[in-house]
C-alpha cells in the first residue's frame, strides 16, 4: 500500500512534517514544565533548578482547595454522566423506539453548542429559579459546585455515549440471552454477564468525562460562584505575576496526570474492543 | 383463528414491555437534558424577547427590539460576529491544510505503529485546554519566553509587542489547539480507503501524483469537510483564547456575550447575542451536520 501511495522521497518529507508538528504540539507544554523547575521568574536566562515552586504549591491551601473542588466536581459529574450515558447507549443500540434519530440528535447536541451559550443559559436559569424562590419562600439555591456538576454532566454525556457504544455494539446479545436460558433473571444476566464485559468501556468513559470536567473552564467560570474550581482559580490568579511559577508547577502535575490517564483509557478501551472483535471472551 | 389472536396479544405484551424498557433507559438522560439544557436555552430565548422577567428592571413587555438592534443598522455586535467568522474560517482552513498531510502520513505511510502515532498527536488535545492557552501566554508575553530569549541573546533591545494580544496570536493559538483533533477525521477517511483502488490506478498507468489528485483526494474529501466543521463550529463562539491572548484587537463575539453577562450586566442583549450564535450553529449543523459522522470517528 505504501508503495502505491507515496514515493520514498515524499514519504520522507511527510515524516519530517509529522515530526515538526509533534514538536510544535509538545514544545509549549515542555516549556511550561521546564519553567516550573526554574529558580526565578518565567523568562530567560534560566536561573537554575529548584523544587521550591512544587513545595510552595503543596503548602498553598487555596490551590489545594481548588484542586479538591475540581476533583469532587469531576468525580460526581462523571459518575452521573457514565450512568446516564450507558443507559442511553443501551437504548440507542438495543431498543427500537419512535424518534430514535431525534433522541440521538439531542444527546449529541451538547458537542456543538458553544460553551459560552450553554454557560450563560445555566446562569440565567439558576438566577430565574433563585428569583422565584426568594419571592415565594425567601430562600435560594445560589451558584456553586452543584451548578458546575449539572453543566459538566450535560457536556460529558455525549462523550460517554460515544465511548460506550462501540464496545456495546461488539458485545453479542447472545451472551445475555444464554445467561437467561441458563436460568438467570434479566437483572442477574445484566449484572453478572453484560456489566463485567462492558467494564472497559465504562472505565474509559469515566476517565474521559473526568479529565474533561477537571479541566473545564468556560462553563465553570459562569457557575462556580464563590467556590472556584482549579481552572477558574488558575485564571483568576494569572493577574498576579509572582504566582505564575507556582501555577506552572501545579499545571505540570495536572498535565502529566491527565495525559497518563487519557492514554491509559484509550489503550485499555481499544484493547478490549480488539479482544471482543476476535470473539474470545475474557476470563 | 384463535391461535393468531393469541400471537397478537403476546406480541402486544412484548411490545408494551419493550416500550417500557426503552422509556426506562431513556428517562434519565432525556430528563437531565430537558431540565438542564433544553429548558435553560428556551428560557434564554424567552428572555431575549422580554417574555419572562428576571430583575426588577425588566419591563415585562414582549418585543423584538433587542433582536432588531442586533440584526439591523450595522450594530457593533454584528461587526464582531463577522470578524469572528472570518477568524474561524482562516483558522479552520489553515488547520485542515496542516492536518491533511499528517493524516495522510499516518494512514498510508506507517505500518503497525500507526495507532501509537495517532495517539501521540491526539494526546495534547485531551489535556487541559486552559493550560495549553496559558503556555502560549507564557511563551509570547512581553517578559515571556521568546522575548526574554531574544533579548538575552541580543537580537532585540525591547520586547516585540505584537507577539501577544493580537488577532494573529488568537488565530495561532486556536490553530494549535485544534490541529490534533482535526488530524483524526482525515486519518479515519484515508485509513478506510480501499488500497486496491490505489493499486488499480497505478496498474492503469496513473502516476502517484495523478492517483492522489484523481483517487485519494476525492475519496477523502468527506473527511476533510468534517475536519473543517470540527474546527469552524466551536471556534465561532470562542471566548477563552481571546480572553487570555487576544487583548482588544483579538476580542471576539463570544467575549461580547461573556462581558454582557459578567461585566456589562445587560442580560437581555447578552441573551439575544447568545441565541443568535446558537441559531447560526444550528443552521450550520442542519446543512452540514451529516458530514460529521461522529460514530465513525469514535471507533
Amino acid at each position: 500500500m505504501t508503495e502505491v501511495a507515496t514515493s520514498p522521497g515524499a514519504r520522507r518529507s511527510l515524516g519530517l512534517f509529522f515530526g515538526l508538528l509533534v514538536l510544535f504540539l509538545y514544545a509549549p507544554i515542555v516549556i511550561l514544565a521546564v519553567f516550573s523547575f526554574n529558580d526565578g521568574d518565567v523568562s530567560f536566562p534560566l536561573a537554575g533548578f529548584t523544587l521550591d515552586w512544587y513545595r510552595r504549591f503543596f503548602t498553598n491551601p487555596e490551590i489545594l482547595r481548588s484542586l479538591e473542588r475540581s476533583a469532587i466536581v469531576a468525580t460526581v459529574s462523571s459518575v452521573i454522566a457514565v450512568c446516564l450515558g450507558t443507559a442511553a447507549s443501551f437504548a440507542l443500540l438495543r431498543r427500537r423506539f419512535v424518534g430514535k434519530s431525534a433522541v440521538s440528535a439531542l444527546l449529541f447536541s451538547p458537542l456543538v453548542v458553544p460553551y459560552v451559550v450553554f454557560g450563560i443559559a445555566l446562569l440565567v436559569i439558576f438566577t430565574a429559579v433563585d428569583t422565584f424562590l426568594t419571592e415565594t419562600t425567601g430562600s435560594y439555591i445560589g451558584l456553586g459546585l452543584h451548578a458546575v456538576v449539572i453543566g459538566h454532566v450535560v457536556v460529558s454525556l455525549p462523550y460517554t455515549v460515544l465511548t460506550t457504544m462501540p464496545l456495546l455494539e461488539r458485545l453479542s446479545v447472545d451472551l445475555e440471552e444464554a445467561a437467561k436460558d441458563l436460568g438467570a433473571s434479566p437483572s442477574q444476566a445484566f449484572r453478572r454477564v453484560t456489566l463485567p464485559l462492558l467494564m472497559p468501556a465504562l472505565v474509559s468513559s469515566f476517565l474521559v468525562a473526568f479529565t474533561l470536567s477537571f479541566d473545564e473552564f468556560a462553563i465553570a467560570s459562569f457557575l462556580a460562584g464563590e467556590s472556584p474550581t482549579w481552572p477558574v482559580y488558575l485564571f483568576a490568579q494569572l493577574r498576579v505575576p509572582s504566582q505564575l511559577p507556582q501555577l506552572l508547577a501545579v499545571s505540570s502535575v495536572v498535565l502529566a496526570v491527565s495525559v497518563g490517564v487519557v492514554v491509559a483509557a484509550e489503550v485499555g478501551r481499544s484493547a478490549a474492543e480488539r479482544r471482543y472483535a476476535t470473539g474470545s471472551a475474557p476470563s | 383463528m384463535a391461535a393468531t389472536r393469541e400471537v397478537t396479544t403476546a406480541d402486544r405484551g412484548w411490545r408494551r414491555r419493550e416500550r417500557r424498557a426503552s422509556a426506562g433507559l431513556l428517562a434519565g438522560p432525556l430528563l437531565w437534558l430537558l431540565l438542564f439544557f433544553v429548558i435553560p436555552v428556551g428560557f434564554v430565548a424567552a428572555y431575549s424577547v422580554g417574555a419572562v422577567g428576571l430583575f426588577p428592571t425588566d419591563t415585562g413587555v414582549v418585543s423584538l427590539s433587542s433582536w432588531e438592534r442586533l440584526l439591523t443598522g450595522g450594530s457593533v455586535y454584528m461587526g464582531l460576529f463577522w470578524k469572528s467568522i472570518r477568524m474561524s474560517l482562516t483558522v479552520s482552513a489553515v488547520v485542515v491544510l496542516v492536518a491533511y498531510p499528517v493524516g495522510y502520513f499516518l494512514a498510508l505511510c506507517v505500518g503497525r505503529r500507526k495507532y501509537v502515532l495517532v495517539l501521540l498527536i491526539i494526546a495534547p488535545f485531551l489535556t487541559s485546554y486552559l493550560l495549553r492557552v496559558l503556555a502560549w501566554k507564557v511563551i509570547l508575553g512581553d517578559a515571556g519566553v521568546i522575548n526574554s530569549f531574544l533579548e538575552w541573546v541580543g537580537v532585540i533591545d525591547r520586547p516585540i509587542e505584537w507577539l501577544l494580544y493580537s488577532q494573529f496570536t488568537v488565530m495561532l493559538v486556536l490553530a494549535y489547539i485544534w490541529v490534533p483533533f482535526v488530524a483524526l477525521p482525515v486519518f479515519v477517511s484515508l485509513n478506510n480507503l480501499d488500497p486496491s483502488l490505489l493499486e488499480a490506478a497505478g496498474d492503469l498507468g496513473a502516476s502517484r501524483w495523478r492517483t492522489f489528485v484523481r483517487v485519494t483526494l476525492p475519496l477523502s474529501l468527506s473527511g476533510v469537510f468534517a475536519a473543517f466543521l470540527f474546527v469552524f463550529i466551536p471556534t465561532i463562539g470562542e471566548f477563552v483564547t481571546p480572553l487570555l491572548v487576544g487583548g482588544t484587537s483579538g476580542y471576539m463575539y463570544g467575549n461580547a456575550v461573556q462581558d454582557l453577562f459578567t461585566r456589562g450586566l445587560d442580560w437581555q442583549t447578552g441573551s439575544t447575542l447568545a441565541l443568535f450564535l446558537l441559531a447560526v450553529v444550528a443552521l450550520l449543523m442542519a446543512v452540514f451536520g451529516r458530514f460529521l459522522r461522529l460514530r465513525e470517528i469514535a471507533t
